[in-house]
């Protein structure tokens, strides 16, 4: 087996793990600020891909407009979940977590319907931004550009999330929050806010997410129920609630679906279940979360 | 007036249409993906479907009466096209099936109609085993073409290469596995000196497609037969240009997923792999001696759909309109056995010529344009160069 050959695989599984992290985050980050299992993730992270799409139309299909639909799709999933949050989702938070869930699984089911409404049913396709559309040979593979894009972002959002975490101020009212949010609450600080921008910023993240995959996979009503499901699992590896459990359940994700092709060509997706099922059997909070309370 | 009268008022208003359609009508139960990466076929089939119906009503009907389509969405999915099948025909009263799009959903339908002997007629699945010995029953029908036939036009077309390895990517389900077996065994009688050198099985739908590239690529075949289909096909160019997949067989793949139909080359329009050869059930766009019926149907069907694109599947929708009321008005009458038999062996018009089923096997004798898929200045999408229909009639054994 040519080196070229396995270092292609690797790169591909990489690329997968960016892509994954880029949304397991936000799901992870609202579980461990909130203890809430948001199902709607994998909406904003379509809805993103279909506004970003839609974006793209109307600046023009061609030329550099990637960029600015893409913010402007994240943007605008930040705000929609920044407005469910703040309108619908608060009044859940004292109740048990099966309203949360049915209420969220709800909105998957609107959403989906939503954007079967206004974009169809038919596959939808947005190109590679030309600045990106090249590709370099590394090790004797061919790497393109845009998926070394997508593995630097991801590394970026990985670091510099945790930086913030661990080291600003908001990030410690933020962590403080998902620790004991009745004494912060009485300790005087905007609990409200605190979650209203978590679950903003986790819907940036989703959204974000979902436009930057639109150059490599169709999109299609489907893909909001496809991608949490592989979110879950990541999380269930590497651990709920936790940032770098997260990090590190996307990459394992990632090599093991493409290794796992050349041990068990028939059964791609086997030795990722069969990794969750494991992980779950020996150590149900995952890799590196902590048993929850 | 007090909210409750009012509401009350509404109401009834609201019903009165529904006693005025009290009409019979001839229910024809419509089970196909609507959503999802197939349903890029699937819905066109329907409107396909509804455009026929439409104009046969306009005309009177059959035997004095109107048909009514009742459209489900199979999800591509088989359990759930048997469960609406089941329900089609006991709770809503469907006469008739036609659809289910995948060669995974058609056999388990085919099961229900052979059980409550509806008949079914099946526009796109194309797996042999629908219509072998052992699962063939007076009820099911195929419009569609099958996966030996598609299977051995693939090898005839690649055995004109200049090419020692080939490699092959099918979805892993019926349909995958049939038509390369087919085209294997065909390709080996042909050119027995091209060898197999990689085969890639990702499942039906599967999102990313980069490590069976990949893995593809490594054998570093000459050409490749494709059978990926709708959004697989679509993803397959997304993630295997960028990793020059395409470019390292200089374009020799040949496809016979209908890829070369509009519904697959409008939303790829210029990321389009064009030289590859690919097919379609319609061409829409037909270089040459158009027949001038097919000109007419695609400028109706254009009006229908509100789209000035069209669809290459729209045509397997309207055909299997056509030969169900061929074999209603030849039974003359709606019973399931008479239509049965009046079917096996009839002759139908299509918007692409005559076909036949066979008095056996039940399967029509369809094949498909195939061509390179080229640039045309008029259009903002690959077409497909020069669309020969490959006849299956040496083919069908």
């Amino acid at each position: 087996m040519a080196a070229s050959f396995l270092f292609s695989q690797f790169v591909g599984g990489l690329t997968t793990a960016m892509f994954l992290f880029l949304i397991a985050s936000g799901l992870s980050l609202v579980f461990g600020v909130m203890r809430v299992i948001n199902f709607a993730h994998g909406s904003f992270y379509m809805l993103g891909a279909y506004l970003a799409w839609q974006m793209v139309q109307w600046l023009h299909p061609s030329g550099e407009t990637f960029w600015p639909a893409a913010l402007f799709a994240a943007a605008s999933v930040a705000l929609l979940g920044a407005i469910i949050e703040r309108v619908l989702l608060r009044f859940l938070y004292g109740r048990e977590e099966l309203y949360q869930l049915l209420f969220t699984y709800a909105l998957v089911l609107i959403l989906g319907d939503a954007a079967k409404y206004v974009w169809g049913t038919g596959q939808l396709s947005v190109s590679r931004p030309p600045i990106l559309g090249g590709s370099i040979m590394l090790f004797g593979a061919t790497v393109p550009l845009y998926n070394l894009f997508v593995m630097a972002l991801g590394l970026a959002i990985a670091v510099g999330g945790w930086r913030m975490l661990s080291g600003t101020g908001a990030g410690r009212m933020v962590r403080a929050a998902s620790y004991d949010r009745e004494m912060l609450d009485a300790l005087g600080a905007n609990v409200g806010a605190i979650y209203t921008g978590m679950f903003a910023v986790s819907s940036f993240l989703a959204g974000l997410s979902g436009a930057l995959v639109t150059p490599i996979v169709g999109i299609v009503p489907g893909m909001d129920v496809e991608i949490i499901v592989q979110a879950f699992i990541v999380v269930v590896i590497g651990g709920l609630g936790s940032f770098w459990g997260t990090f590190w359940g996307s990459l394992i994700y990632g090599q093991v679906l493409s290794f796992g092709i050349l041990i068990f060509p028939g059964f791609s997706l086997f030795s990722v279940f069969a990794l969750m099922a494991v992980i779950l059997v020996v150590r149900p909070w995952g890799l590196l979360g902590r048993p929850i309370r | 007036m007090p909210l409750r009268r009012l509401l009350a008022l509404a109401c009834a208003v609201a019903m009165v249409p529904s006693f005025a359609m009290a009409k019979d009508t001839i229910k024809i139960g419509f089970p196909i993906p609507l959503s999802g990466p197939t349903s890029v076929y699937g819905v066109p089939i329907l409107k396909g479907a509804q455009m026929a119906v439409a104009e046969i009503n306009a005309k009177g009907g059959v035997l004095g009466q109107d048909l009514e389509i009742l459209p489900r969405d199979s999800k591509a999915n088989a359990d759930e096209a048997v469960r609406l099948a089941r329900e089609l025909i006991i709770k809503d009263g469907a006469q008739f099936l036609i659809g289910t799009l995948t060669s995974a959903e058609a056999p388990a339908v085919s099961t229900i109609s052979k059980e409550n002997k509806i008949v079914f007629l099946a526009p796109a699945a194309k797996t042999t085993q629908l219509t072998s010995p052992q699962n063939i029953h007076p009820y099911v029908f195929r419009v569609a073409s099958n996966t030996a036939i598609e299977g051995q036009s693939g090898a005839i077309i690649v055995s004109k290469w200049q090419i020692k390895k080939i490699a092959t990517i099918a979805p892993d389900y019926a349909y995958g596995r049939d038509v390369i077996a087919a085209f294997a065994a065909h390709l080996k009688q042909l050119r027995p000196d091209i060898e197999i050198v990689d085969q890639q099985w990702p499942k039906l739908g599967e999102p990313d497609l980069t490590p069976f590239i990949t893995a593809q690529m490594s054998k570093q075949p000459d050409a490749v037969y494709c059978a990926l289909f709708a959004g697989d096909f679509l993803t397959l160019v997304k993630q295997g240009t960028p990793l020059g997949y395409f470019k390292a067989i200089s374009n020799r793949l040949a496809d016979g997923g209908e890829v070369g139909a509009v519904d697959v080359t409008q939303p790829l329009g210029a990321d389009f792999p064009y030289g590859i050869w690919a097919d379609a059930y319609d061409p829409v766009i037909w270089p040459g001696k158009e027949p001038a019926e097919h000109k007419a149907f695609i400028e109706r069907l254009k009006a229908f759909m509100k789209s000035d694109v069209g669809s290459g599947w729209a045509a397997q929708g309207y055909s299997s309109i056509l030969a169900l009321v061929a074999g209603i008005q030849k039974a003359g009458s709606t019973d399931s056995d008479k239509v049965a038999a009046a079917m096996a062996g009839l002759t139908y018009d299509t918007p692409l010529g005559k076909r036949t089923f066979d008095p056996k096997t039940h399967d029509a004798d369809a094949g498909e344009f195939w061509g390179v898929m080229v640039k045309d200045a008029a259009y903002p999408y690959a077409i497909i160069g020069s669309p020969t229909y490959y006849n299956p009639a040496p083919m069908t054994n």
